[in-house]
């Protein structure tokens, strides 16, 4: 009787243990489409009511967190804040600048959002995924709203990721802080191109990774998306897109390595409200 | 444990419920820059409660859920915490539980024990990018984490699940001796 019990415990482990790997080696890479989709459907309201439930709880602990937080970061802020006050003094001087010489040219291009002819849809962040390997997010808006799959998702002026699966009423969204996560992105002002790429573990440092340059890279030099266009190919995102600012950027790793460090503008880990860039020709 | 259709539909109540609430409010606050994951911790209270069977089916069923949730490779949680369920169930087979330290303890190190196995897992199917030491900062501040929530979530599983514990012990009463008249 008990080598029967101990015979059927060990299939039923074998069993759990075979269906894992099966599963991971037939949907690895990819999602597996109807069985994900269903119980997202499912859930949907379910996560949506959570996340509405939830929600005073989870600012008392944000409270708590950032106020112990606060006390180191006060006389940080300081500092950075006269940087960025000088910073948007030389800022206000270029766009009196950039208003006379498109004046002076005829040129009248507009931002890049309007340019590209996207549409931004407000959403609600309603679950993270619990590993610090993946990073992404599911977000209260779905195809029902006009999401697709590939919309650029940003937080505020920062773009944090991409949809990468679309449901009625709710969407995943994988952070640019993901593994699978790769972004053509470019410094400016001087132009210099290079693929974004995570640092796993650390969603406040950013790898500026296989860039061309012998120059120095100033550091506080503004990322944004290059979206790119050649050959009928073109990037999944459309240029311009703020990513974050270069933190560091020793000549020696430029050299070595052809990469260097950049922190992202948007908290990856706190993200709540979000727009997804909904319509344009980038699909 | 015995499982009948009632504790069953507590069981997928545990499991879709602490699903939800990692999901929607543990994975989502930061404190000292690490989310808590009580997933884990959940695990191993059922599989101490239930035995290998229970922590392992239950391991396995959270993990695909969450992974069906956030559209992730099926298959990389469920395996991690079928191991994880397991492990905590053939502790509560092996040893008898004395210590009320036992529960937090056993939550902290199969915590510690499911992120090495994520961590396994990613390896296994290859990571592309750079990876940060804090990634072991993260890992040990989770199991110090699910030291301190294990317990809660271990009382709180036992007595939801108190009706199918076999060895649950009732609360004793103590014995007054009989008065003996004429003595």
């Amino acid at each position: 009787m008990y080598r029967k019990q101990v015979r059927r415990r060990r299939a039923v482990l074998a069993l759990l243990i075979i269906s894992s790997f099966v599963l991971l080696t037939i949907t690895y890479g990819q999602s597996s489409g109807g069985l994900q989709r269903g119980v997202s459907t499912v859930f949907s309201p379910l996560q949506d009511a959570a996340d509405r439930a939830l929600k005073p709880a989870r600012d008392l602990v944000d409270w708590f967190d950032k106020t112990f937080d606060a006390r180191g970061e006060n006389s940080k802020l300081k500092d950075e804040l006269e940087v960025a006050r000088e910073g948007a003094v030389a800022g206000q001087t270029a766009i009196q600048e950039n208003a006379q010489l498109r004046k002076a040219l005829g040129f009248n291009r507009s931002p890049a959002m309007v340019e590209s002819g996207l549409d931004p849809v407000g959403a609600r962040v309603v679950a993270r995924a619990p590993i610090i390997w993946t990073s992404a997010v599911t977000i209260d808006a779905g195809s029902d709203d006009g999401v697709r799959p590939n919309d650029p998702v940003m937080s505020g002026s920062a773009m944090i990721g991409r949809v990468t699966s679309v449901e009625g009423g709710s969407a995943q969204v994988t952070l640019i802080s993901d593994d699978s996560s790769a972004i053509s992105a470019k410094i400016l002002p001087g132009g210099i191109q290079g693929v974004m790429r995570p640092v796993i573990g650390d969603p406040e440092e950013l790898i500026l990774d296989y860039i061309e340059t012998t120059e120095p890279i100033e550091i506080g030099s503004p990322v944004v998306t290059s979206g790119w266009e050649a050959q009928g190919l073109e990037s999944r995102f459309p240029p311009d897109l703020p990513i974050g600012e270069i933190t560091k950027a020793p000549l020696l790793e430029q050299e070595a390595s052809q990469q260097v460090r950049l922190r992202p503008y948007a908290d990856l880990p706190n993200i709540d409200l979000v727009q997804v860039l909904t319509g344009g020709s980038r699909r | 444990m015995i499982v009948t259709p009632r504790i069953t539909v507590r069981l997928v109540l545990i499991v879709i419920v602490g699903v939800l609430l990692q999901l929607s409010f543990f994975s989502r606050v930061a404190v000292f820059h690490t989310s808590p994951d009580v997933l884990p911790a959940l695990v191993v209270s059922l599989g101490l409660l239930g035995g290998s069977m229970t922590g392992a089916v239950t391991g396995f069923s959270i993990g695909l859920l969450v992974d069906c949730l956030m559209v992730t490779s099926l298959g990389a949680s469920s395996l991690v915490l079928l191991s994880t369920g397991y492990l905590a169930g053939l502790f509560r087979e092996r040893f008898e539980i004395h210590s009320a330290l036992v529960p937090p303890l056993m939550c902290m190190a199969l915590t510690l024990f499911a992120e090495i196995g994520y961590a396994a897992t990613q390896v296994m199917l290859g990571i592309d990018s750079t990876v940060s030491f804090l990634i072991v900062r993260d890992m040990l501040v989770k199991s110090v984490y699910a030291f301190f929530l294990g317990w809660p979530i271990y009382l709180l599983v036992r007595r939801i699940l108190r009706p199918a514990l076999v060895e649950e012990p009732r609360a004793r009463r103590k014995r007054r001796d009989p008065t003996v008249l004429g003595t």
